[in-house]
């Protein structure tokens, strides 16, 4: 059996899936969301009040700014409050976030280092706001992302609401690479809202219903990721995560690949862990819908499939390498070297895998330049584009086996990058 | 029906036909080499005739048709090239590939023989090379062997090479194979008439050239 006939169940999956993310993006749910209004700081209703708490751990370089970007958002100011939870930093981030120390709608509270999890909850019990929000201490909010997101909490069914990140300034291709993954997952988080599938709530700028968090029982662990255990068991006690697509918020990037492959590794075993582990029942359960049924399954089965197409094509270059440098031993290079055969129709190839990943890329660029138009996130998109689509997908498999191979031999590891 | 169902099912429609369309347009450009492929060959076949009747009509070889023939050899080639290519794409088993490989064979011999029968009314020496490969597995040097040729036939213009396979059920390049008594080892090469056997390298093929054809053939170009 040809190696390819391998990658058509995957190919098919992926176009598959895309072709439903495009059409739950032209539905009714989908097209309202885009149509909501943020909300009107000068009208007659009375807006709701909300905290956003910072969790920082060795932040002092960030922190500052991520605080100046939230006191700077467009909502009144006695609504607003903003809680910095000093993890038991050891750099300098006591000093920075002492100047905001006398700002009313400021507080600051230190405490031992325990996990984002345990600043996330001693914000969250120093407030009675009723919505709580979350930004992690290298982010930095637009003036009007708040507007953008508390429209969301109309249904009461609503727990939760993601916002829409972007890189912030994406200096080197590795930067830039991810600016286009975030756009794609604008996209993507805008559509599966609206029919309920996300199974995380990141941590630049999402923001909860602070009596369900308070039902639910606060943030936990979560094998490393609390924001992903959170949306499960949410999505688990039968609420929804919405999604505001103009709520724009800029985080900072991994700018080396070990760092990425750290962060990323840590991304995939925690879904892995609490996917396969306490939220098991969720997966192909029809009573959670497009999580369960799609969502879900779709997101093992890429972390398989990432894998095995990454080998498939591996295997197939090398081995046409092998055989073209076989072939050319012997033959001077000023002929080895250069392509011979005449550009014609006649050479185009019409491999089966070939056209099926070329219309996988197609839709996957169209996904990109919506998720770009609906938040309408600034920044040129070309740098990041061309090497998103030769060189990410030779890097994705890195961190998916690193974490397979982690989560297989129970493997933890230090999270930080 | 949900709103994902109904979805989902509008995707899965999407997914079918996209797969159906990429296999209807393979499909589409395949019969479409082939076409092509095949009135390249009406073409050569018709320019390889009109060639041997006014070999036959002027009953001494025109010299000067020995123009025409070396362009017939190009074409030959290129036609080579794409139906090695029509190969690859559609497989050696099929009916329709079998058929212009049969008809290419047929070209081969029939510009090989015009080959010998100019060079002898008018007395040059050109040197051609019968190369026999097979696609059955059974070769492993004839990739090597077949890039060394395209090497030399594009370094040496005058070359004249003819590519056959072994295996081809043609009763012509069975008679061919039978005259030339080629063994079944393959690869094998018939440079001038005399048999050689298996391929190592580029160099160990040219020392089966006769010495000075090679400078000879780029010297006549």
């Amino acid at each position: 059996m040809s190696l390819e006939l391998l990658a058509y169940p995957f190919l098919f999956i992926a176009i598959f899936f895309e072709s439903f993310v495009l059409v739950t993006l032209l539905s009714k749910p989908a097209r309202e969301a885009r149509e909501r209004a943020a909300a009107n700081i000068n009208g007659t209703s009375v807006l709701p009040s909300v905290a956003v708490i910072v969790p920082c751990w060795n932040e002092a370089t960030t922190i500052g700014g991520t605080c100046d970007s939230l006191l700077a958002l467009n909502y009144p100011k006695e609504k607003l409050e903003v809680i910095l939870v000093n993890d038991g930093s050891t750099d300098d981030t006591r000093n920075a976030i002492a100047r905001f120390a006398e700002h009313p709608q400021v507080r600051i509270i230190h405490k031992e280092n325990g996990g984002k999890h345990t600043a996330l909850n001693i914000g969250i019990a120093a407030t009675h706001a009723e919505f709580v929000g979350c930004l992690d201490a290298d982010s930095f909010v637009e003036p009007d992302a708040l507007r953008e997101i508390v429209p969301c909490f109309a249904e009461t069914r609503v727990a939760a609401v993601t916002a829409a990140m972007s890189v912030h300034h994406p200096k080197n291709l590795l930067q830039h690479m991810q600016h286009v993954e975030y756009v794609l997952g604008i996209a993507l988080r805008h559509a599966i809202a609206s029919v309920n599938g996300l199974y995380v709530t990141p941590g630049p700028f999402s923001f909860y219903r602070h009596s369900v968090i308070k039902e639910l029982g606060g943030f936990r662990y979560g094998h490393q990721t609390e924001d992903m255990e959170m949306a499960l068991r949410i999505q688990h006690a039968g609420y929804s995560i919405e999604n505001a697509p103009r709520a724009r918020v800029y985080t900072k990037s991994p700018n080396t690949l070990l760092k990425l492959i750290k962060q990323r590794t840590r991304w995939t075993t925690g879904f892995l862990r609490n996917v396969t582990g306490e939220y098991r029942d969720l997966i192909g359960n029809h009573r959670y819908g497009a999580l369960g049924m799609l969502m879900l399954p779709t997101g093992l089965l890429a972390i398989g499939s990432g894998i095995l197409i990454f080998f498939l094509v591996l295997v197939e270059f090398v081995l046409h390498i092998i055989n073209a440098f076989a072939i050319r031993t012997g033959i001077p290079l000023s002929y080895a070297l250069v392509p011979h055969g005449s550009f014609s129709w006649f050479y185009f190839p019409t491999n089966y895998s070939l056209l099926l990943s070329i219309v996988t890329l197609g839709m996957l660029l169209s996904l990109i330049a919506i998720g770009k138009y609906v938040s309408k996130t600034p920044m040129n998109l070309k740098i990041g584009l061309i090497s998103y689509m030769l060189l990410y997908g030779f890097i994705v498999p890195l961190w998916l086996m690193r974490a397979t191979v982690d989560v297989t031999f129970g493997k933890y590891r230090d999270w930080r990058w | 029906m949900s709103l994902v169902t109904r979805n989902a099912l509008i995707a899965l429609g999407i997914t079918i036909v996209l797969a159906g369309t990429i296999a209807y347009a393979i499909n589409y450009l395949n019969r479409a080499r082939i076409n092509d492929l095949s009135t390249i060959e009406n073409q050569l076949s018709i320019d390889t005739l009109s060639l041997e009747t006014q070999f036959s009509l002027l009953e001494e070889a025109p010299c000067d048709s020995a123009a025409s023939s070396t362009t017939l050899t190009g074409e030959l080639a290129d036609l080579g090239s794409r139906l090695s290519y029509a190969e690859d794409q559609l497989g050696s088993g099929n009916s329709q590939v079998v058929r212009l490989k049969e008809q290419y064979s047929l070209l081969e011999i029939r510009d090989y023989l015009i080959t010998k029968q100019l060079a002898a009314a008018c007395g040059t020496k050109p040197v051609t090379v019968l190369y026999f490969y097979s696609n059955a597995g059974d070769c492993s040097s004839c990739d090597k062997a077949g890039y060394a040729l395209s090497y030399l036939r594009n370094t040496y213009p005058a070359l004249r090479v003819y590519s056959f396979d072994y295996n081809l059920d043609l009763g012509a390049l069975k008679t061919l194979i039978t005259l030339l008594r080629v063994r079944d080892s393959l690869p094998a090469f018939v440079v001038n008439g005399k048999q050689s056997y298996g391929f190592t390298s580029l160099s160990d093929l040219e020392k089966k050239f006769p010495k000075g054809a090679l400078a000879s053939t780029t010297a006549t170009n």
